[in-house]
């Protein structure tokens, strides 16, 4: 297959309010092990976007801030030449893509993100022995959790490594049928869980090769950043934050 | 199609080991069906050109023809009897099913019904499902006849130079 497409996503960060709604749809479209509390307070919480939260300005002129960051799918990926047994590679489209069935739990690619992007599962679901279910389809959570699981998508075990994925289930059916139809994707068909949530617009999914798309002409502005740049990662989000020129320089300390 | 008869005679010896070919709830051959009265595999199979499941048809869908055909012998008579007896008191028919690819596989038969289509010009529906399937077709009762393990998916998309692209099946 030719190089046809490079996904990428924007995120205004003028436009997040910090509601979570993307975290909620992305746990949901994707099958995420629901993190309760003590799971939370061990720091091993499943998530594949997380909102991180700052502050800009001193009290009482202080504002509360929010970053969505997710698996940023860097064309330069750390995480994927550190990979021993080559789970985690660069497909066609320009996707990081994570190979469950590969994936023997070194964590290494872990380690090696910058973005703090990817997460291990150290937890199994409340299965009668899972690992004992050829097909864990058919009884893959407890009651009543079993019935929200998401058919596209697989349920992850313990002791692998897990990412955002683009919503790839998504991008892989659309694409089918765009070529049923024997047309091109349209702008916008394509949309992760988190996109589609998103109720301020702040998120915004598409094709970087296609010079029309919106995703292409937002990632043009003025605003555009990438997360930490200097690594020289080169990643398939930007993000966008207008910078007021007239704020006074924070303290190098903070 | 010769070296692919063969290929499938070879694969029909390791059927058994693949568990064989089930006892099904009803009498069902495929033989008279596909065989004797050439009914085409998409007539019942309807969502194979159209989705990722094959599917099973409805007993409604056997009535088409069965609310007539009633059956020539006292055994095709007394299957025959069981599917119009199931659609009158609407209950269905708990086939068992033969293939099941793993949990994290996406597999769609559509893409591989067009695709086969496209690449062999003119070839039968029943020599195309015989791709994977067998010879459904001459049989009594469906088993699995290939291994449909990823070497196995890898092995034919790279013939037929389809994509291997984890993500164009690991779902």
């Amino acid at each position: 297959m030719a190089e046809e497409r490079k996904w990428g996503m924007v995120v205004d960060i003028d436009r997040c309010t910090g509601c979570q709604a993307c975290v909620i749809a992305c746990q949901t479209e994707n099958n995420i092990l629901m993190s309760s509390e003590d799971i939370v307070q061990q720091k091993r919480a499943m998530v594949w976007i997380r909102i991180e939260r700052y502050w800009e300005g001193e009290y009482p002129n202080i504002k509360a801030r929010f970053i969505p960051v997710l698996c940023q799918h860097c064309e330069n990926a750390p995480c994927e030449p550190v990979c021993p047994v080559y789970a985690t590679y660069h497909n066609n489209e320009g996707l990081n893509v994570q190979v469950y069935n590969r994936c023997v739990g070194t964590r290494y690619c872990a380690n090696n993100c910058p973005y703090h992007a990817r997460v291990f599962n150290y937890w199994e679901r409340h299965t009668a022995a899972p690992h004992m279910q050829v097909y864990p389809a058919d009884a893959r959570a407890a009651e009543p959790m079993n019935e929200y699981l998401n058919p596209d998508v697989t349920v992850r075990t313990k002791g692998l490594m897990e990412k955002c994925t683009f919503c790839l289930q998504r991008i892989r059916r659309v694409s089918r049928q765009a070529t049923v139809e024997g047309r091109a994707i349209a702008d916008g068909e394509v949309q992760p869980a988190c996109v589609q949530s998103c109720p301020t617009g702040a998120l915004v999914f598409g094709d970087l090769r296609d010079a029309r798309s919106q995703v292409s002409k937002l990632a043009g502005d003025q605003r555009a950043y990438h997360l930490l740049e200097d690594l020289g990662t080169r990643p398939a989000v930007t993000y966008l934050k207008k910078v007021d020129p007239n704020a006074r320089a924070t303290s190098p300390s903070h | 199609m010769v070296v692919l008869l063969a290929a499938l005679a070879g694969a029909q010896v390791v059927a058994a080991q693949l568990g064989g070919a089930p006892d099904q709830p009803i009498g069902f051959t495929h033989l008279t069906h596909a065989t004797t009265l050439q009914i085409d595999c998409t007539f019942c199979h309807r969502n194979v050109t159209k989705g990722s499941t094959a599917s099973v048809p409805a007993v409604q869908q056997c009535m088409f023809c069965h609310a007539v055909v009633t059956g020539q012998t006292p055994l095709t008579q007394q299957e025959i009897a069981k599917v119009r007896d199931a659609f009158q008191n609407q209950l269905p028919i708990d086939w068992v099913r033969v293939h099941r690819v793993p949990d994290h596989v996406r597999f769609i038969h559509e893409a591989h019904y067009t695709g086969l289509r496209a690449r062999n010009p003119g070839i039968s529906t029943q020599n195309l499902c015989a791709t994977c399937h067998g010879d459904v077709a001459s049989t009594i009762k469906v088993g699995q006849v290939r291994q449909l393990r990823m070497g196995d998916c890898v092995a034919c998309h790279r013939a037929n130079n389809a994509p291997t692209d984890c993500t164009t099946c690991h779902k």
